[in-house]
């Protein structure tokens, strides 16, 4: 059998069993075409007020892995669903002139990059059990759940089940926060966008899986938008001197899940494979 | 019934061995080195960030070894239809897999057969998990 078509039928074959198979939790709610199948496409809701009710399970778009940018390669493609898993830089080509998949980094940053990259991520923080920066969590396929009223707006990361709350009560960024791994947020909206502006972060958080830095001088914005029922924008621009020569944007899709719920998941609960990371460059 | 248990098992694997790690394969695990094991489950650690299945086999001299296989986490199982109580201790098994790098009793799953002989392939093994 020819791989090409013996993978497509190895792909409807799972497809198939899995879907009946899948989770038994039916959402509410969701609009439907006439063929009686869910219409993401259908006009994004909103809240009681007027403003876009950004509320739902998201999980990081399915896309095309740029195995170019992508230095754990196509990690998903048994599945025939590659993901870039993460990599904040191979998720969108807006970075810049001449950098479509390298952010503007500072030396000691590249150099950092680099290291992490030749010891297989040993340190990576998810590895690590540690938690995740806001642009990891929206890069990740860790399902995240949002809830929104119109003082806040709560994400539920279902990594380590992990908590951030954005402040939408009119309130400005305090002077000097505790840093923290999610920095504090506050937001507002123009028109159907909620900016976000969020400041306090610890030091040398990990912006993505690639090891990207996230430092204490970081100042995050993101624009996020529900472009319909089922897809979810978010474009963060980061403005860190410390690691970057200039702020950068990069913009992530985000599709909703349906049918399912978040599930615990407590990444130290049983940890056994650091011990056993003796990969490429890893010691 | 129990063929399509065993397709969703199947399926599962492919679909949680590959991204739903919490560690590059790599760093961990040879892609250049394959393995089959076979025998009864002993114990099962239905618990983040990977389960962990443990399994004896016997080798060529007859000696029982006892394997631990890596597979996905459970969330992400039971979301594909995976449930907790689908692999039993006792229940005889095949995995199909990798072995890890540092030499110790460890390989992660890419395929499992339960006991009913029917022999599942992975439809795409040819790039890194």
């Amino acid at each position: 059998m020819h791989r090409p078509f013996a993978q497509a039928v190895g792909i409807i074959v799972c497809a198939g069993i899995t879907l009946s198979a899948q989770w038994r939790v039916v959402t509410k709610g969701v609009p439907m075409t006439p063929g009686g199948t869910p219409n993401f496409e259908a006009p994004a809701p909103k809240l009681a007020d007027g403003t876009p009710d950004l509320s739902g399970l998201w999980d990081a778009e399915k896309r095309p892995c740029n195995e170019a940018a992508s230095v754990r390669g196509c990690l998903d493609s048994l599945t025939g669903n590659p993901i870039a898993f993460g990599n904040i830089s191979a998720t969108s080509s807006n970075t810049g002139p001449g950098s479509k998949d390298l952010l503007p980094m500072q030396p000691w940053a590249e150099a950092l990059v680099k290291q992490r990259r030749d010891t297989a991520s040993r340190d990576l923080n998810i590895t690590r059990c540690l938690p995740l920066s806001p642009p990891q969590v929206w890069s990740t396929f860790w399902l995240k759940k949002i809830i929104q009223t119109p003082q806040s707006l709560a994400i539920l990361d279902e990594y380590m089940s992990q908590y951030r709350q954005i402040f939408l009560d009119g309130r400005t960024l305090p002077k000097d926060p505790e840093p923290s791994f999610k920095g504090y947020s506050v937001g507002r909206w123009e028109g159907e966008t909620l900016v976000v502006d969020t400041i306090g972060f610890k030091d040398d958080l990990w912006l993505d899986v690639v090891g990207h830095p996230l430092t204490e001088q970081a100042r995050t914005t993101e624009r996020i938008r529900r472009v319909n029922y089922g897809t979810l924008e978010v474009a963060i621009t980061v403005d860190d001197p410390k690691a970057y020569t200039r702020p950068w944007t990069v913009t992530i899709k985000l599709t909703l899940a349906i049918n399912t719920d978040l599930l615990e998941y407590i990444c130290n609960e049983n940890e056994k494979s650091v011990q056993h990371m003796v990969g490429p460059g890893a010691k | 019934m129990r063929r399509n248990t065993i397709m969703v098992i199947f399926c599962v694997l492919l679909a949680s061995m590959s991204a739903r790690a919490h560690h590059s394969f790599s760093s961990v695990f040879d892609s250049k080195k394959p393995i089959t094991l076979t025998g009864p489950v002993t114990k099962i650690e239905w618990a983040n960030p990977h389960i962990h299945v443990y399994i004896d086999v016997k080798d060529e001299t007859g000696q029982v070894i006892n394997w631990a296989i890596e597979m996905g986490s459970p969330n992400f199982l039971i979301r594909l239809g995976w449930t907790r109580d689908a692999m039993k201790v006792g229940d005889v098994v095949t995995i199909e897999g990798h072995l890890a790098r540092d030499g110790s009793r460890l390989a992660n799953a890419r395929t499992v057969l339960l006991a009913d002989k029917k022999m599942f392939a992975a439809s795409n093994q040819n790039n890194t998990p």
